[in-house]
């Protein structure tokens, strides 16, 4: 139930980046609310439920976002493992850390994504620029956190719901033992 | 009691004498006012008497009027509040109206230059809307809700009345990508109009176009426009790609540093029409790759 709504929620916010968040502009921020939904995945989810998302999201993204089918897919999965290592292996899981790991993951994924295509596909991609990287990293910065209380106060709610539906199946049938 | 009833019959007298000198003068009164009338004259006595009329009739008359404005003013106020609040309604309602109508007449304007389009150019053109574009920074593609249910094949070109849009890169039964011409792994021939002096036109991203390979002593200034060459069949010749917005020689190199506007914004591209012609020779094309691949 809770892995389902937040495919849900994915395939929703992928639509909306590729829609009406486009008429948004650009000083504004369009953050990239899958990229936050990625992270927040691997520090709430277990390793197959995240695997499972993070393959679903990247799939769905190479679909609606650029020309080399697969480069989103291997981000998103490598993006899940390398978080979700360190929020189980270091202080990372720590909350007060969760929030600028988020920037700093985005920054590191754009440096990596870009040196990865300046090799494999050189000339594919437009030049670098840091003043864009970095405006886009502290946007994402910035709207992680009313992005992370909405994704826990939604986690908490999908999950308290299913185990108040579990648990009363559960009694319901013991009565009757 | 002697003087008593002397003094009453002196009084009664005088009573008597006055009542009759007033009859007299009223008689004479009407006789000089009939006397005044006949004849139609407005005399001295008309006059007398509007002049003595007038004023009262102008104080009436101001006294009236400063009612009817002291109604105007606050009585009738009491009903603005209510009547206001109406029609700011219905300014509202027709405001939206106006913004409709403003939208209508614009698509209408955009649709009418893109049919001329098509009724000018002569190739089987499939109008196509855009449905997605591309997040990201990186990429520059477009979603559009045509695909190969329709008739459309990747490499087909995409354009508008203002010039070339891009080509057509992955498609699905409804709906195609579109990789944007100003992407950085696309690259046109083009021509310079003006000079004829030919180049290969780069995507830069946002920036624009890049011109590529046109030599220092080529004659090529701000303002010229840059069309396709029509080399390699894939773009016919003659379709506007942008416009040169900087040029610039450096001391080392043999070429120019070329900075091309793009026609086409692509920002605020609505829809395309996707070439169809192309389609016959792009499959020959993709038949006779996969066969030389195979061999």
């Amino acid at each position: 139930m809770v892995t389902a709504s937040f495919i849900l929620l994915g395939v929703f916010l992928i639509i909306a980046e590729t829609t009406f968040l486009q008429f948004f502009p650009h000083w504004l921020g369009r953050p990239d609310l899958v990229f936050i939904l990625l992270v927040f995945v691997a520090y709430k989810f277990n390793w197959f439920r995240g695997l499972l998302l993070a393959f679903l999201l990247g799939w769905l993204m190479d679909v609606a976002s650029g020309v080399f089918l697969g480069t989103y897919l291997l981000l998103s999965l490598l993006l899940f493992a390398i978080v979700k290592f360190l929020s189980q292996n270091s202080p990372v899981k720590d909350t007060a850390c969760q929030i600028p790991l988020v920037g700093v993951s985005y920054f590191v994924v754009q440096c990596l994504f870009y040196l990865f295509f300046s090799m494999a596909q050189p000339g594919a991609l437009p030049p670098w620029s840091w003043s864009r990287v970095l405006q886009e990293t502290i946007i994402l910065f910035v709207a992680s956190l009313p992005c992370f209380v909405f994704l826990n106060w939604l986690y908490e709610k999908i999950s308290h719901r299913h185990l108040a539906v579990r648990s009363m199946k559960r009694r319901t049938g013991n009565r009757f033992r | 009691m002697r003087n008593k009833t002397s003094d009453r019959k002196k009084t009664q007298g005088f009573v008597f004498f006055r009542l009759f000198l007033l009859f007299f003068l009223f008689v004479i009164l009407v006789l000089i006012l009939l006397g005044s009338t006949i004849g139609g004259r407005f005399g001295v006595f008309h006059q007398l008497s509007l002049e003595a009329l007038g004023p009262a009739q102008s104080f009436f008359t101001q006294l009236s009027l400063s009612g009817a404005r002291f109604k105007d003013k606050y009585i009738a106020l009491w009903k603005v509040q209510e009547e206001n609040e109406q029609l700011r309604l219905e300014l509202d309602t027709y405001h939206a109206l106006l913004d409709e109508y403003r939208e209508a007449y614009s698509l209408n304007r955009y649709l009418q230059s893109e049919l001329e389009f098509k009724k000018r150019e002569n190739f089987p053109a499939l109008m196509a809307r855009v449905v997605g574009k591309d997040p990201s920074f990186w990429f520059q593609t477009l979603i559009v809700d045509r695909g190969s249910n329709d008739g459309v094949v990747v490499g087909m070109v995409a354009r508008t009345s203002r010039g070339v849009v891009g080509q057509v890169v992955q498609v699905a039964s409804n709906y195609s990508k579109i990789l944007l011409a100003n992407a950085p792994s696309s690259a046109i021939d083009a021509i310079v109009q003006k000079s004829r002096v030919r180049g290969i036109l780069k995507g830069a991203g946002e920036e624009g176009y890049v011109l590529h390979y046109v030599l220092k002593n080529a004659d090529v200034s701000v303002g010229d426009s840059i069309v396709t060459a029509g080399i390699g069949g894939v773009f016919p010749s003659g379709i506007t790609l942008g416009t040169v917005s900087r040029v610039h020689s450096n001391r080392r190199g043999m070429f120019l540093e070329i900075e091309v506007k793009p026609a086409v914004d692509f920002a605020r591209l609505e829809s395309l029409f996707i070439n169809l012609s192309e389609e016959q020779l792009i499959i020959d094309e993709m038949s006779r790759s996969s066969v030389s691949q195979g061999e």
